[in-house]
């Protein structure tokens, strides 16, 4: 468990500094590059380690966090809440509709491929909606270049992270770890297109608000669900 | 005519002032406040003054400041209360000054304290009874230490509507607890309080209540926090408003984001009074609860504001448990702190779903601020770097990673970092010092036994320049190679034939110098007082010669004692014409040169260095002057004159010769001394193959010319005076390395017959620094008598040389 974390602890950092510059352009790439070293170095190779499923769990995982803490900035700096707008009862979120643990135990119980399949429902429903909400706020909102920076940061961060995840996926099913079930899940990747109009249809700070509810969602199935599966790794 | 000007321009000297009260808070200072009078369109001054009634003198106001403008503020310093104070203001402009009234301010009788504070009214039932309960504050204080006063109360209150106030007498408490009143109606309520004998003060602000007529409804509760410790489930805490006198019921509500089903709390109990508790399956996360608290009695019902709440956002862990301080001693390294803990148990953090960052806090325990050091997910953390010997506070907390609070922290846990690892360094550098204090005794006991030799190893002596017989004379004649070749030796450094030259030298030295001027005082009054006196070894004499004018005085004792001789030593003298001849010039020679250092101190000076150049030849290691004498006398007589008989004999007639040579002297003169200024020397040196001991002219002889190059015997060299030649030559016949140091006969008057010195390849230098001399010796005398003449001043010549050898003895003091 020790050893793992050494091995693992470089390539997070520089991600996480990466992520943490506010926004030197070459940040956003060298994170995606670091995530592209992290796909592209697979087991063999002379370059890089043997990354292990719990490697990347790691990985995706502070990655997740990540995104989440620049939402959270995000959020509390231009969209601060207040009591009233938190308790609106017409915020709606493009995902709400989407079925998904809202506790410990459901995320527990849910079979890892559904979590997994979630994971990455979650991701792909966010892509568009924030590249939209990237060019919306560059185009009407006078926001100050970090906020902007951190947006389109977000917009980068969450690509790669699905990409990750998949990463991970393809790793766990080619392991056998988890079925591979997922096919009969594409068809909701059109239905993908259809709640992205709805975001966006959302205000921005509703939007945030929605964005960095699911980054937590993410970041807390990623979690369980290594926990799942490796509960011997920091767990 | 000038007040006229000031009135014209509406411009006065200033009106009264008006000291309008004066006031103490607390009986231990008090303040004075005045009204100022007319400025009279001037700027003006104020100043109070103050006398005491116990002194007659006035002083100012110690602090106009405080108490705010147009004041006076005496603090504890300046306020006895026992004293009157009189006390007047005086306004001071351009033009004048005017002074207020005499105010007499006894403290006791102006105490006036503040009004109370913070009256907080609370409406109670107690057995059905409504009543008021009103609390309040002392009046605050500048000074805390003044906080003992006991104040008296007094409280008054009215309804709001009426004029009349009632008032009700406290005593000393701060509370009060009014009944009957009536029921349904506000009511206002005021406070004020008196120290001591002192005046009352202000009444307080005033506060309003309303009393509730026995049928109101409660007020609405305020819903305090929600939180959930370990994300699974959480709690919220509520605050009741008044019960309306009522038993109340508190009923939560809430409604989840996007549902319109509103729920009631689920368990009211598990977390105690005032709170709901949500399960495991009442909370969800990534949703909004939207949270009410409903308070009810039989009058009717109030509902808090509503309370949104996230519970992901809210979740506080409880502080991490376990914490374990461990002091680690390694053996090679300082010890260091292991601190360990345990998350808390309720949060799950083996699912995966709660994660934990902590950060741990520590400081001394007399210390004042925390060094705060954040973990992370770690759950055990070193500490090195803690000062030994002191005991410190440690407290941890945590909080979910990205979002959510800090727990509380942990339960201080103590650790008592060792000293012992400093009392070992403590060791080590007394045993290190002790050590280096023995070395150091040591050291400087050896110091003390062996110093001397110590600093000679140190500071060797300074050797003394070995340069014997510098030639001043040619010093200043700048020649700066005669200067070279007067040098002994023929390099530098010294090779070690002139060393060995120098010492001998000196030992002879010592020994002629004590011998010689003897001889010259006690040997003649014997007329055949031979210059026999044994070698001894003896530094006194040394001196002697050393100034050119104690010379010149020997050798006039020489001149002058043996007068009475003189024919009967001339006789003897005459006996061998040609010996005596010799020596009879010879001695005239000497004394007219050192007449002529007698008349000339310029001179003088000159002529002992002139002869040291050549001073240093082996002979002077004899230590006895006999034998020197003998020597100078056979190599005098044997090569300078054949006829000499023996060495005897002419030692016998040396004194002779110098009293003969007393009468040549006046000769002298007459003929030269008076006409000429100038000494003429000739500096012959002679030296034989046997290492004995050739003398050395005092006065240089000068200018010779090789004549003729002899090869009987031995090659010799003849030199001839020159008359103007005013040069040194030296020759170098036959072979180049050949000098000749050594008269082997003087032919005629103007010739030397010189033999190579062999043994010793040393210039010789002959100098002729004047040219009187060619004419003395063309007055009749030989140059013989030059020739002879080396050995009365080569003597004195020696000594000077000695004295300019620097002796390596003398350098050490205990030898």
């Amino acid at each position: 468990m020790l050893p793992i974390a050494v091995l693992v602890y470089p390539l997070p950092v520089s991600l996480t500094r990466a992520a943490l510059t506010p926004l030197p352009p070459p940040a956003g790439a060298a994170a995606a590059l670091a995530l592209l070293w992290l796909l592209i170095c697979a087991p063999g190779d002379a370059g890089c380690r043997l990354l292990t499923v719990a490697d990347l769990f790691d990985r995706v995982i502070r990655h997740s966090g990540r995104i989440h803490s620049l939402a959270t900035a995000l959020y509390e700096k231009h969209f601060p809440p207040r009591d009233n707008e938190l308790g609106k009862s017409a915020r709606k979120c493009h995902t709400s509709g989407m079925l998904t643990p809202n506790g410990k135990e459901y995320a527990q119980k849910i079979p890892r491929e559904e979590l997994t399949h979630l994971i990455l429902k979650l991701l792909q429903a966010w892509k568009e909606p924030l590249s939209h909400f990237n060019q919306h706020i560059e185009h009407y909102q006078e926001l100050p270049d970090d906020s902007l920076s951190k947006a389109k940061q977000i917009s980068n961060m969450v690509h790669e992270l699905k990409t990750g995840v998949e990463k991970v996926t393809e790793k766990m099913q080619s392991m056998g770890i988890i079925s591979n079930s997922l096919n009969g899940m594409a068809s909701s990747e059109a239905t993908g297109l259809s709640i992205s109009n709805e975001a966006n249809m959302m205000s921005d700070s509703d939007f945030i608000h929605c964005f960095r509810r699911d980054s937590n969602k993410v970041q807390s199935y990623l979690k369980i669900l290594k926990c799942r599966i490796m509960p011997e790794n920091s767990c | 005519k000038y007040l006229d000007f000031c009135t014209s321009l509406g411009q006065s000297y200033p009106g009264k002032p008006k000291i309008i009260r004066c006031r103490s808070l607390e009986k231990e200072t008090f303040s004075c406040w005045w009204k100022p009078g007319s400025d009279g369109r001037l700027p003006t001054n104020y100043t109070l003054f103050y006398s005491k009634d116990s002194e007659e003198n006035f002083y100012e106001c110690p602090d106009y400041r405080t108490s705010g403008p147009n004041s006076c503020y005496f603090d504890k310093n300046h306020t006895n209360p026992w004293t009157t104070y009189n006390i007047t203001v005086t306004a001071t402009n351009e033009i004048g000054s005017n002074s207020s009234d005499p105010q007499y301010v006894d403290v006791i009788s102006i105490v006036q304290p503040d009004a109370p504070v913070n009256l907080s009214l609370e409406t109670k039932t107690s057995a059905g009874i409504m009543y008021l309960w009103a609390k309040w504050s002392p009046p605050p204080l500048a000074d805390v230490s003044s906080n003992s006063h006991v104040y008296h109360y007094e409280l008054q209150l009215k309804p709001e509507k009426k004029e009349e106030w009632e008032t009700i007498s406290v005593g000393v408490q701060t509370q009060c607890k009014v009944t009957m009143l009536q029921a349904g109606v506000k009511y206002v309520v005021q406070v004020r309080c008196m120290l001591d004998r002192g005046e009352w003060s202000e009444w307080s602000s005033e506060r309003r209540i309303q009393i509730p007529n026995g049928e109101s409804s409660p007020e609405k509760p305020t819903i305090i926090k929600c939180r959930s410790p370990e994300k699974e489930t959480f709690t919220c805490w509520w605050k009741p408003g008044s019960d309306g006198g009522h038993p109340t019921n508190y009923t939560l509500l809430y409604s989840k984001e996007g549902e319109q089903q509103v729920y009631e709390c689920p368990d009211y109990r598990t977390a105690g009074p005032n709170s709901c508790y949500f399960d495991k399956k009442h909370t969800s996360f990534w949703t909004i609860y939207n949270i009410t608290v409903r308070a009810t009695n039989k009058m009717g019902s109030n509902v808090s504001d509503p309370h949104y709440v996230d519970v992901t956002y809210i979740v506080q862990p409880d502080p991490p448990v376990n914490v374990i301080l461990e002091l680690k001693k390694p053996i090679n390294t300082k010890p260091y702190l292991v601190l360990s803990w345990s998350p808390p148990p309720l949060a799950d953090v083996r699912s995966g779903w709660l994660t934990l960052e902590y950060e741990l806090r520590l400081k001394p325990e007399e210390g004042e601020e925390w060094e705060t050091v954040f973990v992370g997910q770690q759950t055990q953390y070193k500490m090195f770097s803690l000062n030994p010997g002191k005991k410190y506070i440690v407290q941890i907390h945590c909080k979910p990673d990205h979002h959510g609070s800090w727990s509380e922290w942990s339960s201080e846990k103590y650790i008592q970092i060792p000293t012992d690892f400093r009392v070992k360094d403590m060791v080590v550098w007394i045993i290190v010092g002790v050590l280096s204090s023995l070395i150091c005794l040591i050291m400087s006991w050896t110091m003390v036994l062996k110093g001397y030799r110590m600093i000679a190893f140190i500071l060797p002596p300074v050797p003394g320049p070995k340069i014997k017989g510098i030639d001043t004379h040619l010093l200043e004649t700048g020649k700066s190679e005669e200067l070279l070749s007067a040098l002994g030796c023929h390099g530098f450094p010294p090779t070690s034939d002139c060393e060995e030259l120098l010492i001998e030298y000196l030992e002879v030295e010592d020994s002629e110098d004590q011998q010689l001027m003897p001889s010259h005082d006690n040997g003649h009054p014997s007329k055949n007082a031979k210059m026999i006196t044994k070698g001894k070894d003896s530094d006194s004499g040394r001196g002697s010669c050393d100034s050119p004018s104690v010379l010149s005085e020997k050798c006039r004792e020489s001149h002058a004692l043996p007068s009475t001789l003189q024919t009967q030593d001339v006789r003897d003298v005459q006996e061998n014409k040609e010996g005596k001849r010799s020596w009879e010039t010879e001695c005239i020679a000497s004394e007219q040169k050192i007449l002529l250092f007698n008349n000339e101190s310029t001179k003088e000076t000159t002529w002992p260095a002139t002869q040291l150049p050549d001073n240093h030849p082996p002979m002077f290691a004899y230590h006895s002057i006999v034998d020197a004498h003998k020597i100078t006398l056979t190599t005098t007589n044997v090569n300078i004159a054949s006829f000499l008989v023996g060495n005897e004999e002419h030692q016998s007639q040396y004194p002779i010769t110098e009293t003969v040579h007393d009468d040549m002297e006046k000769q002298r003169e007459m003929e030269n001394l008076h006409s000429k200024t100038d000494q003429t020397t000739v500096q012959v040196i002679k030296t034989r193959p046997n290492d004995k001991s050739p003398f050395l002219n005092p006065k240089l002889m000068d200018y010779v010319e090789v004549h003729k190059v002899r090869q009987d015997k031995e090659t010799a060299v003849l030199l001839k005076h020159k008359e103007n030649s005013g040069k040194r030559e030296k020759y170098t016949v036959p072979g180049p390395s050949k000098e000749y140091t050594k008269v082997s006969t003087v032919v005629d008057h103007n010739i030397l017959v010189l033999m190579p010195d062999s043994r010793i390849h040393h210039t010789s230098v002959i100098q002729e620094p004047a040219v009187e001399m060619s004419q003395n010796l063309q007055q009749g005398q030989a140059e013989k008598n030059m020739s002879y003449c080396l050995t009365v001043p080569s003597e004195c010549k020696r000594e000077t040389s000695g004295s300019e050898y620097m002796d390596p003895s003398s350098f050490m003091p205990f030898k």
